[in-house]
């Protein structure tokens, strides 16, 4: 049996004659976190709405828990908790009430199900304020308790810090750590904010315009980024003669008359720096440089890069 | 499909209009006990106390329940249906799952449960006036019927519930809708010696109004005899499967096209 929780084969939607998803395939690994990164309107919602049958695909495949979910969409759905785009909740009803609701559809009839769903994500249980009282942070905690009340194996998470002030978005990200580490579930989660899914993800899926142009874990990720050693100096060109004859290296890029970088990063920086006083150079910077994770994505992504 | 019509009624906790329509539907009776007590004393219309008490009834039914009842059951229909719409739920049931059709059954069935409750209420009511002011008779028939007629016009506001879910505007719009449907009910009941009869009998409301009339002239004093006599020399009472018929294909062919609608709106 496949090891994967979610697996998607040229998942493609249309609306008219414009494309949201194209031959989508993603595949999220028994317990770990999958980020989905896209800017906005790149295809990240409408993809996770087709995994939850929300929206129909018009071409492609679904597989979760090794099952297509067309055919068993009845048994999948009650082992997935999700939260896709805003919270939506009864404004009239307080946030117990309102998973009361839920938890009744679920079949879920012990209390405490609401209870520590509530305890989690911080709110209070049976509180008396209602939910269009509620900010937009308890809000989305909220749709998080939802999602987590009858603890299932697999989270889908659409966007889940929107909203959320920086202590919130710290403790919601040790939170979906948790439920990872120690709660054993799966979690595919979209943002289009790139620090948190480096800061979150085990494997990351970049989406753009509704295709899937990267599929990889972090580390792998990381390991492609581009590293160089950047020397601000007096004469680039004198310098990078230099380094050329005495390292033997010919990996070196001229940015402008003061600035070069060294791309074979296992050379020894310090003994660079003597030799190039030594020859009468003015070094005022040496220093080893990484392309961030941002820099991976505006290039693949061709374009801008992303908040 | 129990759970879903309990969450249901949930949903409406804190709901404004739906205790203001239960209240009404109790208070609807006291203005029509007035009026039937003017006529009495002014006019002595009424030849015992049980005879005023079967008028009251009547204009219960006809005003409250007939006339009234539909536009109120239309706006409670917005009220369940716009519910998912307005608040983003509908994603949360979906994904429990929940499907479109047990979704559009169940608040079918709170609708009719509503109906019921209030014909019943209004008769109960009728029944205190009745106590107070004249002389109440044959109680438990009435109690009885009045929910069948709740059952009977919950049905037929199915196409009011139906054009709402199509339309899917305000709330406003919903309400003009529902307003309507009851004035042209209103008009058809008032002018049916001048339809033709195959449409008093698919009309939904004028057809209740006919049928329950008839069913009820052998145990109550029918308010406008002549009326009534001229309906059924005119062949215009339906017979009980005659109704049957009626309001079962509208009820049907509407619930089939608001749970098809529904579905589409959700996706």
């Amino acid at each position: 049996m496949s090891d994967y929780i979610i697996e998607t084969y040229d998942l493609t939607k249309k609306y008219g004659s414009q494309t949201s998803v194209s031959h989508l395939n993603i595949h999220v690994r028994k317990g770990r976190i999958y980020g989905l990164l896209g800017r906005n309107g790149a295809g990240k919602t409408t993809a996770m709405r087709m995994l939850l049958g929300l929206t129909a695909p018009t071409s492609g495949e679904v597989k979760i828990f090794g099952r297509p979910f067309l055919e068993n969409q009845k048994k999948i759905l009650p082992r997935i908790g999700c939260l896709i785009e805003s919270p939506g909740f009864y404004p009239n009803l307080t946030g117990t009430e309102n998973l009361k609701i839920f938890a009744a559809l679920r079949g879920l009839k012990n209390p405490d199900y609401i209870k520590n769903a509530l305890e989690l994500v911080n709110l209070p249980y049976r509180d008396k304020k209602l939910f269009s009282q509620y900010s937009l942070g308890m809000k989305q905690r909220l749709a998080i308790a939802l999602a987590v009340m009858h603890n299932p194996e697999l989270l889908i998470l659409d966007e889940p810090i929107n909203g959320l002030d920086p202590i919130g978005i710290a403790e919601m990200r040790g939170f979906i750590r948790e439920l990872c580490d120690t709660g054993g579930k799966t979690i595919l989660i979209s943002s289009h904010i790139l620090s948190e899914i480096s800061l979150l993800a085990d494997d990351v899926g970049i989406i753009d315009h509704g295709k899937l142009l990267e599929e990889e874990s972090l580390k792998e990720l990381e390991a492609k980024n581009t590293k160089f050693i950047h020397f601000c100096v007096s004469d680039a060109r004198k310098a990078a003669q230099i380094i050329a004859m005495a390292f033997q290296s010919r990996n070196i890029r001229f940015a402008d008359a003061n600035n070069l970088y060294l791309y074979d990063t296992a050379l020894p920086v310090a003994k660079i720096n003597c030799t190039l006083v030594e020859a009468g150079i003015d070094v005022q910077e040496a220093r080893l440089c990484e392309d961030t994770l941002e820099d991976y994505f505006r290039k693949i992504t061709g374009g801008e890069g992303i908040a | 499909m129990l759970n879903l019509i309990r969450c249901e009624f949930w949903k409406l906790k804190r709901k404004m209009f739906v205790q203001m329509v239960l209240a009404a539907s109790f208070l609807f009776p006291l203005p029509l006990t007035a009026i039937i007590c003017y006529l009495n004393i002014v006019q002595d219309k009424y030849s015992t106390k049980e005879a005023a008490f079967d008028a009251l009834w009547q204009s219960v039914i006809g005003f409250g329940m007939l006339l009234l009842l539909p536009c109120i059951l239309g706006i409670i229909a917005a009220l369940l249906f716009f519910m998912e719409r307005d608040n983003d739920t509908f994603k949360n049931l979906r994904t429990i799952p929940v499907t479109s059709s047990q979704m559009v059954i169940a608040k079918c069935i709170v609708l009719l449960l509503l109906s019921i409750v209030f014909c019943v209420s209004s008769t109960v009511a009728s029944v205190l006036s009745g106590f107070a002011f004249f002389g109440a008779s044959d109680i438990l028939f009435k109690v009885l019927f009045s929910a069948v007629y709740g059952l009977l016009i919950a049905i037929s506001a199915l196409p009011l519930v139906l054009l709402i879910i199509f339309f899917s505007r305000s709330y406003i719009f919903s309400i003009m809708l529902c307003v309507f449907y009851s004035v042209f009910n209103l008009f058809s009941t008032f002018s049916l010696t001048a339809l033709p009869k195959w449409l008093v009998f698919t009309l939904p409301a004028p057809s209740i109004m006919l049928w329950g009339t008839q069913q009820t002239a052998s145990r109550i004093a029918v308010n406008d005899t002549e009326d009534f006599r001229n309906f059924i020399e005119m062949g215009l009472i339906p017979s009980t499967s005659q109704l049957i018929l009626t309001l079962g294909v509208i009820g049907a062919v509407s619930l089939l096209l608001a749970v098809w609608l529904y579905k589409k709106r959700s996706e």
